[in-house]
């Protein structure tokens, strides 16, 4: 076995080939009908149907570029604004105490509770949509950077300012890069809270992006169309929280040594 | 006969409620355990269906329980049936109806609920002063994707040469068409009431569309279909519910205040507003739906299947289904046999 532990990729090819197998014979058996599971073959023509001819008005990279750009606005201010908001509250008490209810009181709220005010508030375009991604990002970050700040050891801060160190200057050298590794945590949790926003969020008066093209692909049982989609919307998922990665260890390589 | 036998155990049954009596009588115990329990899929719609639901009449014409599943599209119903968790779907579009026929999902339509004409129809801002197709450019409209509301909108865009790049069609259920139209954000939508009625109060009119594409083949109607594997096994509650429709359609003709009043309570609308809203469906009645016009009769398909047709060709245009079937299947999706029981 140890052939096996030296080799994990083994096992789970060997995996992933035993569900497809199984999906294969329960398919084209007939065992299960093709409305509720696509065959492999149904599945390869839905999709290279939508990748030759997009779906519904939009090309396959004009739906997947449109919610990638929600994800990447909502959460980039989201992200920006919570980590700024929540640096501030890590370092002044009355900040913390001035925005902490607000912050605890958006962080648990399912984000569809709210969908229709936004709709109401914000109308039907982009605006509604990017608000709720970044509704979603926003006390996230805001939390990993508080927490950030909060552990930095005291007697780091003691020892920076007996060396002469201005608060400036003792925020910028000591505290932000002992926060960086929580406030890249947060991020990392963040971006899976709004890529799992999206899908909501292209329920308002959609007709683009991926999440979209889930939803409207299940109203008529296209379940090529839909588990195309889902592959497709796992990888952007998985491809953007190894980018995030990527570029935690590149800026915060210390951390963790 | 069966018409007979069914009333006969309904007068039974009832009886033995009465007098306390189904206990000591084995057969009528048998039979009460027999009572199906049947899940009808519904909207909550100003239509006649509300009163028979109101009255119980679905209940009594039946013999059977009811678990009464409130939907908010065909989709559901499809999913529903499919899924085995759905006996009976009301009111289910032609659309998805088409759709789920073409699928090769196992129900088969057993009546007409109504024949939609006017009552969905495009409502237009008035100040946006549209008055041809050629006005629509560049204009925002909104529908629930995948209705039959959405299909006669698609069915009029291709008939006057539009595409969706001169009109913007946006996906919207009905109350968060009405949010945008109150917000400004849209200039049209093609939606049913009470999200129509609450436009054309607030500013709209409404851009007449429905005789020509009725004309040019986007008919469309609300149905009923039952689940093949319920209907074989419940035929007689099958047709019981047809009859308690066909005696709520009868009462909505003889007492249309009355009928009014009673649907107006069930779906929180004034008598008022339900009136209105039911005067712009045709109610096709049931023995009308029986002719070659409409539904026909077992083994002589009505024109309907022709719709059902079309409407399937037109969704794989849409790329909304892989593949529409051949004239026959939508004829074989049709089946009257027990509509001719409900009203013999």
């Amino acid at each position: 076995m140890s052939f096996l532990r030296r080799r994990p990729w083994i096992v789970t090819l060997a995996s992933i080939a035993t569900v497809i197998a199984a999906w294969a014979i329960a398919t084209y058996t007939g065992a299960v009908s093709d409305l509720l599971l696509p065959t492999p073959d149904e599945l390869w023509d839905g999709a290279a149907d939508l990748v030759l001819n997009g779906y519904k008005g939009y090309s396959l990279g004009a739906h997947i570029g449109l919610s990638l750009l929600r994800v990447g606005l909502g959460f980039g201010l989201g992200t920006i604004i919570g980590t700024l908001l929540g640096l501030g509250m890590g370092v002044s008490r009355k900040l913390d105490a001035l925005a902490a209810p607000y912050i605890e009181f958006l962080r648990p709220l399912p984000q569809l509770a709210y969908l229709v005010l936004l709709i109401i508030w914000f109308g039907i375009g982009e605006t509604p949509k990017i608000v709720l991604l970044f509704l979603a990002a926003l006390p996230v970050s805001a939390v990993a950077a508080r927490d950030g700040v909060r552990q930095v050891s005291p007697q780091r801060i003691l020892a920076a300012r007996s060396l002469g160190a201005s608060p400036w200057q003792i925020f910028c050298h000591v505290v932000l890069p002992s926060a960086l590794g929580e406030i890249f945590i947060g991020a990392r949790l963040s971006i899976g809270i709004v890529y799992a926003t999206l899908i909501a969020a292209e329920m308002i008066a959609g007709s683009s992006g991926i999440g979209w093209l889930i939803l409207d692909a299940g109203r008529f049982l296209r379940s090529d169309y839909v588990i195309a989609g889902i592959l497709i919307i796992a990888a952007m998922g998985i491809a953007l929280d190894r980018g995030l990665l990527f570029a935690q260890r590149r800026i915060v390589h210390w951390a963790g040594k | 006969m069966s018409d007979i036998s069914g009333l006969g155990r309904r007068k039974l049954l009832a009886g033995a409620a009465g007098l306390g009596l189904a206990a000591s009588l084995p057969i009528l115990r048998a039979r009460a355990a027999d009572a199906p329990t049947i899940n009808i899929a519904y909207f909550v719609e100003t239509k006649p269906t509300a009163i028979a639901k109101a009255k119980g009449w679905f209940e009594q014409e039946s013999g059977a329980k009811i678990n009464w599943i409130e939907v908010g599209s065909g989709a559901q119903i499809n999913a529903g049936v499919v899924g085995g968790s759905i006996d009976i779907g009301i009111g289910i579009g032609s659309s998805p109806s088409a759709s789920g026929i073409s699928q090769g999902i196992p129900y088969k339509v057993i009546g007409l609920l109504d024949n939609i004409g006017p009552a969905e129809e495009l409502t237009v801002r008035a100040s946006a002063h549209i008055k041809t197709p050629a006005d629509f450019k560049g204009k925002k409209i909104a529908t629930p994707f995948g209705s039959t509301s959405h299909f006669r909108l698609i069915g009029f865009l291709k008939t006057n040469n539009l595409s969706l790049s001169d009109v913007t069609v946006l996906d919207l259920p009905p109350d968060q068409i009405v949010a945008a139209w109150k917000r400004g954000d849209i200039d049209g939508a093609y939606v049913w009431s009470p999200a129509k009625a609450e436009i054309l109060a607030d500013g709209g009119e409404v851009y007449e569309t429905y005789k020509e594409l009725d004309e040019k083949g986007y008919v469309i109607a609300d149905l009923i279909v039952a689940r093949n594997a319920f209907a074989t096994a419940h035929s007689d509650a099958v047709v019981g519910i047809l009859k308690a429709y066909g005696k709520a359609l009868t009462y909505w003709q003889t007492n249309p205040d009355d009928a009014a009043a009673i649907v107006g309570q069930a779906t929180g609308v004034t008598a008022a507003v339900a009136a209105a809203n039911m005067k712009e469906y045709d109610f096709v009645p049931q023995k009308e739906q029986l002719t070659a016009a409409w539904l026909g009769t077992p083994g002589h398909p009505g024109a309907f299947a022709e719709q059902l047709h079309h409407t399937a060709e037109f969704l794989v245009g849409q790329k909304s289904i892989r593949r529409a079937l051949k004239l026959p299947a939508y004829q074989k999706g049709i089946d009257t046999s027990y509509l001719e029981k409900a009203v013999a």
